[in-house]
């Protein structure tokens, strides 16, 4: 048994995919109409190639409700490793992205976190050297 | 941009407030104003965190609604541009063509007359997993669907 997709909800996927592939840099693998959505997801060109991140469009009422209700928490709602934390910091921080926690250590991480401008808050972490 | 916690909080109730449909709603400026941001760091802030301006979220919030409400079937066109909070049918007709590709009364009746599993039936319109993976041709799956690729 092998974990190979996960998922974040997303307001609109045209937005999301062009968030997740122009300003994070992964790439798009599938891109599949579904009636009024698209079945779309993206890899790391860092990861696995057959690890994938499904752009779910997030019109069930009860997964608004849920994103919603981790964004105006706080909570991030997925997490991205990264190999220098500085500079994608600085990275995205360069392309607009809005942290809500800059690079901060906790424990065998450093993490932080930024809006991924589709509803959702994302944490990035380091492990800690 | 660093949001620090209470800008944060700020957006995400400008946000709530925009989402509001009752009626027209407060000017940007006003509800700028009411979570003690400029119009124009409002406006900025917004776009940084939430993608669009706080104008095109409330224009988008009130269509997705209009969207639910015309696949329900239970209203009428004119019912459902009242109750996302626009004043003129003429205006939230364009809109809704202009955003969605056609005309409320098409898009309520195609989504009517849509039977059940079928892609563009209001049961389908409440995406998931499940009902994604449901609605693929049944003679592909997506490990088929990857190989082409």
């Amino acid at each position: 048994m092998r974990i190979v997709l996960t998922s974040v909800m997303v307001d609109d996927q045209q937005k999301a995919l062009d968030f997740y592939t122009t300003v994070l840099g992964f790439l798009p693998k599938h891109d599949i109409p579904v009636g009024e959505y698209r079945w779309i997801t993206v890899t790391s060109p860092e990861g696995p190639p057959d690890v994938e991140l499904a752009l779910e469009p997030n019109a069930n009422p009860a997964g608004q409700a849920f994103q919603d209700a981790m964004f105006t928490q706080g909570i991030p709602i997925a997490a991205f490793e990264v190999d220098d934390i500085a500079a994608e910091t600085a990275r995205l921080s360069a392309q607009g992205v809005v942290f809500t926690r800059p690079p901060t250590p906790a424990g065998p991480v450093i993490m932080a976190i930024f809006a991924d401008t589709c509803g959702n808050l994302i944490q990035m972490h380091q492990r800690a050297r | 941009m660093l949001l620090r916690h209470e800008g944060f909080r700020k957006l995400c109730e400008a946000r709530d407030r925009l989402r509001d449909v009752a009626d027209e709603g407060d000017t940007i400026e006003a509800i700028a104003a009411s979570v003690g941001i400029s119009p124009f760091h409002f406006i900025r802030q917004f776009e940084a965190v939430f993608g669009v301006t706080p104008h095109q979220y409330r224009i988008e919030a009130r269509l997705a609604l209009a969207r639910d409400l015309l696949a329900g079937g239970g209203d009428s066109v004119t019912d459902v541009c009242m109750a996302v909070g626009f004043s003129s049918l003429g205006s939230f007709s364009a809109l809704f063509t202009r955003r969605v590709g056609e005309s409320p009364s098409v898009f309520r009746r195609r989504m009517r007359h849509a039977p059940a599993g079928d892609p563009g039936s209001a049961l389908s319109r409440q995406p998931g997993c499940f009902s994604l993976i449901a609605a693929l041709p049944s003679d592909r799956s997506f490990r088929e669907a990857s190989v082409e690729t």
